[in-house]
């Protein structure tokens, strides 16, 4: 019993590691490895939940987890940064080290709600809940602190998989929830992909800075 | 409509509840101050005005409502049926007046409800006395009261103020009576107090006739008002000699000025009429082509002055005695307090006769200004009957209040059980006859040992140089403007209490602040509005973070 636990945790924590690694890299190219690096890891926790949990449905979550967000999505969003010639750095809105800083305070801030908040739960969720909150503050965070439009899906996406983490996390929780959410993102990254298209059409690139400009020059 | 106890309830209204009907002494005599308004108003021109039946029926409505409902329905139709009137009239002035009949609405309407207690007097006297004109919510009145035509400017000045003080009386003297406390009195005469002040300067130093007498209006409130709370801290202190002379200086005062003030006003509309301005700096000399007018006006202005043998002189001397009364009662500040209230009086009274004096003397008499002021006709005859209507009344008035305070006993007796009301010791019939039998005998000792036969002499002509050829009626400069006129009075206290630009205090210190937040939220607002996405998603996630914060420290600690 004392391995399930370990290993839920220890997979818990590479996966924050990734979110948290993603706030640091200006490169397009790196954040999409270590975003499949991320969606891996939860793949591989998936089938370790369904095997410590004994629940078929979980297996059937990572093997779409690992198809959807492994493979699938990474490969598309490698395309679109080769369409779009994006190899360089993409610009930040906020310096680098003060949105780890922010990160680090926001992981603080997950700990310090989840862990007193359910006191009377076993374990297992309690850890799980705090790493999953975790990767979802990241996520939103990393969609805030950068400029791009694909860095902000990356963010998205980063979100995402923290709710997945959570969902695997919780024992008896039903696997429609969990479809129908990676059924959202993958809607969520069609329409994001066309509207990024849109946007290339008409401004010849994906930098939302000008487009704030104008936002802010009045409409 | 069926009758239901003493109240009779009418068939439309709230669903299930339907309106109700009520007459008392109270609502009987606020009905006679109204009616001869609403009788001058309409035949003075306003009688084919949709707007402005809806506002006389507003009006009554309020005055005979039995219940909450009604008295708001009928209270706030007035609002918006002078805001109608006031918007033919000018624009800006309508905005400015539409805001603070919003702001009574808003004070009112739960006040109504409320149980009684000081909270819901505040409420009223904010929302009635923001309505009334009383200060420091008094500076809509200047602008938007000569805004309409001068009919609806009487019925606004005279009777639409009256009903704002009916509904403050109703509530503070009757239904809060259970709950009243001596500082709500106090209150009441402090506003009062400030509003005869501002009111009564502003009248002097304003050039505008209409604006001048919409300024002896916030003047005459605020007597009234004084009245109202003295009689409020002398009930609830339990004083019955004191309450019942204030309750009679503050309502014989609301009779005088719902009569003579709609007078000077129709009045005004005629000038405008027949000269086509009432800048008091292009009249003059109206008396001679406008005698009629002249002599109406001229009534006016003695009541508007409070000058003995005119109807606002008993009002205020029953309102000297209350103070006087009041100053010889309660501990040491209540004594200061009451004198210094009295010199307040008194520069009130003062100011009020320079505003008289004011009006008759440049804008009647003298050499005119213009050659519209030289041309202009005497008064038609709506506006002649109107006027001509209200100074009948307003003579009885004069010459023997004594009578009209026994008819208003019912009414004390209604507002404060243990009033006492002393006959007046002011008999105007009997001043009359010796001042009549002065004049008589001087008279007499002229004809019988004055100068005999005739001596030519040139005539005084007040002072004027002779007039130039090319200017016919006389260089109008020669004789003082009408800005002129109220220098004294503007270096001596105007800059002090209006500052250098003039502007009333209540706008510098209430309604500029209330703009600036304006623009400032205006600000925030577009703000938001051209924030981007992001800034957007960071806003929604700090505040997701907080809560979250807060929810951790709150369980840790």
């Amino acid at each position: 019993m004392s391995l399930t636990f370990s290993l839920a945790h220890l997979l818990g924590g590479i996966i924050l590691l990734c979110a948290f690694l993603q706030l640091s890299q200006r490169r397009l190219a790196a954040m999409i490895t270590l975003y499949q690096a991320e969606a891996l890891v939860l793949s591989a926790a998936a089938f370790w939940q369904g095997f410590a949990q004994h629940e078929i449905n979980l297996y059937l979550t990572g093997i779409i987890t690992f198809a959807l967000k492994a493979v699938l999505l990474p490969w598309g969003l490698r395309e679109i940064v080769l369409r779009f010639n994006m190899v360089r750095a993409v610009e930040t809105a906020l310096p680098m080290a003060v949105s780890m800083i922010l990160g680090l305070a926001l992981i603080g801030i997950a700990v310090l709600v989840v862990l007193p908040t359910t006191m009377s739960s076993i374990s297992l969720t309690r850890e799980d809940l705090a790493i999953a909150l975790s990767v979802v503050l990241l996520g939103l965070l990393l969609m805030i602190v950068r400029r791009n439009a694909l860095a902000q899906i990356i963010g998205f996406l980063s979100m995402e998989n923290g709710l997945v983490l959570a969902a695997i996390g919780m024992p008896g929780m039903p696997f429609v929830a969990e479809f129908s959410v990676a059924l959202l993102v993958l809607l969520a990254f069609l329409v994001v992909g066309v509207f990024l298209l849109r946007i290339r059409e008409h401004f010849d690139t994906l930098d939302l800075s000008g487009l704030e400009k104008i936002e802010r020059r009045g409409r | 409509m069926r009758v239901v106890g003493n109240s009779i309830g009418l068939m439309f209204g709230l669903p299930g509840q339907g309106m109700h009907l009520h007459l008392d002494a109270l609502s009987l005599l606020f009905g006679c101050i109204l009616l001869p308004q609403v009788v001058a108003a309409s035949v003075a021109g306003m009688r084919a005005s949709v707007a402005f039946w809806a506002f006389v029926l507003g009006m009554a409505l309020a005055l005979l409502a039995a219940d909450g409902f009604t008295l708001i329905f009928g209270f706030e139709l007035m609002s918006a049926a002078s805001w109608l009137l006031v918007m033919q009239g000018d624009r800006k002035p309508a905005t400015l007046y539409a805001g603070v009949a919003i702001f009574s609405g808003a004070c009112l309407i739960p006040a109504l409800f409320l149980p009684a207690s000081s909270l819901a007097f505040v409420l009223v006297a904010l929302g009635a006395g923001a309505k009334a004109g009383l200060a420091p919510l008094h500076s809509w009145l200047p602008r938007a009261h000569p805004a309409p035509p001068a009919g609806v400017s009487a019925l606004m000045s005279g009777g639409m103020v009256k009903v704002a003080l009916y509904v403050l009386i109703r509530y503070a003297f009757i239904n809060l009576a259970p709950a009243q406390q001596p500082w709500w009195g106090e209150a009441l005469v402090a506003a009062g107090a400030l509003s005869v002040l501002i009111g009564a300067l502003r009248a002097v130093l304003e050039v505008e006739l209409k604006t001048a007498l919409a300024c002896s209006t916030v003047e005459h409130v605020g007597l009234i008002t004084v009245g109202l709370g003295l009689a409020l801290y002398a009930k609830a202190i339990g004083d019955a000699e004191l309450s019942g002379v204030a309750l009679q200086a503050a309502l014989l005062c609301a009779v005088a000025h719902g009569l003579f003030k709609p007078l000077l006003f129709i009045g005004a509309g005629e000038v405008k009429h027949a000269t086509g301005t009432t800048s008091l700096n292009w009249l003059g000399g109206l008396m001679r082509g406008m005698p009629r007018l002249g002599a109406l006006m001229l009534l006016g202005a003695a009541g508007m002055a409070a000058l003995p043998l005119g109807p606002g002189f008993a009002p205020e001397f029953l309102l000297f005695h209350a103070v006087i009364g009041a100053a010889a009662t309660g501990g040491i500040l209540a004594r200061i307090g009451f004198s210094a209230l009295l010199a307040v009086l008194g520069i009130g009274a003062a100011l009020a006769l320079a505003a008289a004096v004011r009006v008759i003397g440049l804008g009647f008499l003298g050499r005119p200004r213009s050659l519209h002021a030289a041309a202009a006709e005497d008064l038609r005859r709506g506006p002649f009957v109107a006027m001509a209507l209200l100074g009948a009344l307003a003579i009885p008035v004069a010459l023997v209040p004594g009578l009209l305070l026994d008819l208003l006993n019912p009414v004390i007796m209604l507002l404060a059980p243990e009033a006492q009301t002393p006959p007046l010791a002011y008999a105007p019939v009997t001043l009359l006859i010796l001042a009549g039998l002065a004049a008589l005998a001087a008279g007499f000792v002229q004809t019988r040992w004055g100068v005999r036969g005739l001596r030519e002499v040139p005539a005084w002509n007040g002072g004027f140089g002779r007039p130039p050829a090319w200017l016919p009626f006389g260089d109008p400069h020669t004789q003082a403007s009408a800005t002129g006129f109220a220098e004294p009075v503007m270096r001596v206290m105007g800059k002090g209490l209006l500052g250098a630009g003039m502007t009333d205090p209540a706008e510098r210190f209430l309604l500029t602040p209330l703009f600036r937040v304006q623009t400032r939220l205006i600000r925030l607002a577009e703000r938001v509005r051209r924030a981007t996405i992001r800034e957007r998603l960071a806003f929604v996630f700090a505040v997701l973070v907080a809560f979250l914060l807060a929810l951790g420290l709150g369980q840790g600690g």
